[in-house]
């Protein structure tokens, strides 16, 4: 078989019973791979009334038919389970969650022979597998349970005798079930949205690791070069590319910074007094030399050190604007040392640092409102930037110490509820979920792209960065209006958050880095070269994009039948009701009604009801799925 | 004899991608696999350590002293270590004796490979993007692998060599 590995591993960790048996044919044919045929088996697997930390929740890793080539970021790996933190029906139930990872552990999996891999029960005691090719064994993790992800990583590799061996492992945090938890590998990669580190926990899996000598077979290996090299051109070539090589993701700041979205104390701001201090101008003093994931020519990362100060000898590896937004404007922080250490104590203790950072946000918000007080807080001091008692509160949320760390240990959406007290209008969220602190109110697209994500508030799920890319000319052609590229029109955004997410669903369900596809490369055409010459195949640029459709649609479904309507497709209040008070956006708020009926419209979805159509679902081959939806009545003609 | 070109190995600058291995098994067997590719990065994941390995072409090769079958030779033309694969008996001697353990044996084969250098256009050097492997004539060779391996270990970060092309300031977008 070219391209797939052609086989997936079912391992029931209560019963300690393994299955191999052969990827589903139907699932390679319709959604290729990772993310898209996670998504498929979860529909499959999962009836609506599940509990994301109960036995019967599925955690699936999944990689794609390009994973582990010589394809520019090939190195992806996209993690599914119904997510413990995002919500529908109006907070009442679970929502769809998925995370995607970088790093060694996917292409390392394709070798080992899986495109699958699915954890299902409960174990009573902590374990973790190990997959050594094609062979899968369950193994004691007593000794590990409690260690931090870098030392689960280290002592593993030591244990197996074989530092080629990929892991990825949870922290504390995951072990004690904090639902902003992630799953971690190689020092600072997530797999952070949604909170799967906790479904991870809640089964006992201290680790997977992999290790595997097979390898990917290739269709046409010469014209796989010729791309590949192609695309290497287009990305040196391409200025927002260059920046990634040069600062990844922390030229962000700056650029949110000049633009009026970067998110400051918990989003009542949208522009940092003290930016500077923590841009990635500011970041080059520490950072040591640039490190990539797998097959990676854009190597947006960095090793740092910090060798003098109150946090000498923090040595780690970042950190990525999110982080940088999280753990600085957001919570007040001007300390940029302090921020390094955050972004290391996190991944250590295994916590996602975006929803992370957004429980801390909220609690400072609600000290300053006074809502809270020292009362409350187990004695700490929250005021805006105290990052010393933020260190301490996230040690004690990762373990639980503590009431206060237990409650935002629930992550900010289900904090507020039990606080009340008006605090529920200050977590910033869609379906539970921070979607990633551009300013929605800024970016109107990027807050269509928000409310419609499928795992929850998410800005990587439509990652429209055609947005600022396309010329006036393109936008008119691609999405109908000149507006759709004007960062602040209406019209079009529809259409281009739809394009946008057919594009991300296929580049996570080839496994190939986003990144990479974000800008020169973000034409279908480019995902169909891949494809066709690893595989064999001739996809064609207009099936990869329904192929994608197709995607959003069962990912749609199943939020569908978890009872997702129309009311939950929607920002949280302060992005549609307060108007932004700063930059060049000021006064607006988020115009999101007629941009999500444009995309209603464009996908097929009824207006009224946000449901699917029938004859949608037919048109994308899923009539079975359209036959359930029907008998649950949430499917219009 | 005149000098050698061979591959230049800096792992200062090396980003820890592996794009090399896939370049290498690809170009070497239609497939994408580590374990078949002639050259490996070594890792030190916490301190950003990243050291490819591959034949460094001794010009007084242990493996081919080693060698029972006289299946190693040096190429009088190129002066390159290569393999004459239908003597290889699969005893693994030369892999005992290389200093840097440069040889893999493919499970089908039973028999070693190593780099061959793609008889003069190495593969690996081609989609190495940051610059870490230079195809280049043996000068001062000896001296500049030494300083290179040290460099390794020296984390100074150089943001202008850590990219081959120049940016633009205005090009930051979203």
């Amino acid at each position: 078989m070219y391209g797939w590995a052609g086989q997936r591993a079912v391992i029931d960790v209560t019963e300690k019973k393994i299955i191999i048996e052969e990827t589903d044919p139907r699932g390679i044919e319709l959604f290729l791979g990772g993310r898209g045929l996670n998504s498929y088996t979860l529909y499959q697997m999962v009836k609506p009334d599940i509990d994301p930390l109960g036995p019967d929740n599925p955690l699936i890793f999944g990689v794609g038919p390009v994973n582990g080539t010589l394809i520019p970021g090939s190195g992806r790996m996209t993690v599914t389970a119904v997510s413990p933190l995002t919500v529908v029906a109006n907070g009442t139930k679970p929502c769809f969650g998925d995370a995607n990872i970088g790093g060694f552990f996917g292409p390392e999996m394709k070798y080992a022979g899986f495109d699958q891999l699915i954890f299902i029960g409960q174990s009573e005691e902590p374990i973790y597998i190990f997959i050594n090719d094609g062979q899968v064994e369950i193994k004691d993790a007593k000794h590990l349970w409690g260690l931090d992800t870098w030392e689960t990583e280290k002592t593993i590799k030591k244990e197996l005798k074989d530092n080629n061996v990929q892991v990825v492992s949870i922290g504390p945090a995951g072990e004690n079930l904090v639902r902003t938890a992630a799953i971690m590998h190689h020092i600072s990669r997530a797999a952070a949205k949604c909170g799967l580190g906790t479904v991870m926990g809640s089964k006992k899996i201290k680790a997977v690791a992999v290790r595997g000598t097979g390898g990917v077979k290739v269709k046409h290996p010469e014209e796989l070069e010729k791309i590949v090299a192609e695309a290497i051109s287009i990305l040196q070539n391409d200025p927002s590319s260059v920046t990634y090589s040069r600062v990844g993701t922390s030229s962000l700041l700056a650029a949110h910074q000049k633009a009026g979205r970067l998110a400051t104390r918990n989003y009542q701001n949208s522009q940092f007094e003290h930016w500077e201090d923590i841009s990635s101008e500011a970041l080059q003093k520490y950072w040591k030399r640039p490190a990539a994931c797998f097959a990676c020519p854009l190597h947006c990362a960095h090793y740092y050190e910090i060798n003098e100060g109150e946090f000498a000898g923090t040595v780690g590896e970042g950190p990525e604007y999110v982080t940088l937004a999280s753990f600085g404007s957001k919570i007040g922080n001007r300390n940029l040392e302090s921020i390094l250490y955050l972004n290391n104590l996190c991944n250590k203790l295994g916590l996602d640092t975006l929803n992370t950072g957004s429980s801390i946000a909220w609690a400072m918000e609600c000290w300053q409102k006074g809502i809270i007080g020292p009362e409350d807080t187990d004695g700490l001091n929250l005021e805006w930037g105290n990052y010393r008692e933020v260190i301490t509160l996230i040690n004690r949320i990762a373990r639980r110490e503590g009431e206060f760390a237990s409650l935002l240990a629930e992550g900010a959406y289900f904090a507020a509820k039990k606080v009340g007290k008006g605090s529920e209008l200050l977590v910033n969220h869609v379906k539970g979920q921070d979607p990633g602190l551009s300013d929605p109110r800024t970016a109107q697209a990027w807050g269509l792209g928000y409310a419609v994500a499928s795992r929850g508030g998410c800005h990587l799920r439509a990652l429209p960065s055609s947005e600022t890319f396309f010329s006036p000319e393109e936008a008119v052609e691609m999405f109908g209006y000149e507006e759709a590229v004007e960062p602040l029109g209406i019209k079009g955004k529809g259409r281009l958050i739809k394009w946008s997410e057919e594009q991300r669903a296929i580049a996570d369900s080839l496994e190939v880095c986003k990144f990479i596809v974000r800008t020169g490369l973000i034409y279908a055409k480019y995902e169909a070269m891949f494809f066709n010459a690893v595989t064999g195949q001739d996809m064609t640029p207009e099936e990869v994009i329904i192929t994608g459709e197709r995607i959003i649609a069962i990912e749609r479904a199943f939020n569908v039948r978890q009872g997702l309507t129309k009311e939950d497709d929607t920002l949280s209040h302060r992005f549609l009701n307060v108007p932004i008070s700063e930059g060049p956006a000021k006064g607006r708020v988020n115009n999101l009604k007629p941009m999500l009926e444009e995309y209603y419209e464009a996908r097929g979805w009824d207006l009224k009801t946000g449901y699917q159509s029938k004859s949608k679902l037919v048109e994308l081959k899923l009539e079975w799925v359209a036959e359930e939806l029907e008998k649950l009545g949430k499917v219009v003609e | 004899m005149k000098s050698r070109m061979l591959i230049n190995v800096e792992p200062s600058k090396c980003t820890g991608c592996r794009m090399c291995e896939m370049a290498c098994s690809l170009i070497h067997t239609g497939q994408c696999s580590p374990s078949l590719a002639r050259i490996n990065v070594v890792k030190n994941e916490e301190q950003g350590i990243n050291i490819p390995i591959l034949c460094m072409q001794c010009s007084d090769a242990p493996c081919i002293t080693a060698c029972p079958k006289e299946a190693l030779y040096q190429d009088p033309d190129s002066g390159w270590v290569l393999i004459k694969e239908d003597l290889c008996i699969g005893c693994k001697l030369c892999h005992m004796a290389c200093p840097v353990g440069a040889f893999r044996f493919p499970k089908e084969t039973k028999k070693v490979v190593k780099c061959d250098l793609c008889g003069g256009d190495p593969n690996c050097v081609k989609f190495c993007e940051p610059g870490a492997l230079q195809f280049t004539a043996e000068v001062n060779f000896h001296q500049r692998k030494s300083l290179n391996i040290l460099s390794a270990f020296e984390l100074k970060f150089d943001n202008e060599k850590a990219v081959k092309h120049n940016p633009t300031p205005e090009g930051i977008r979203i």
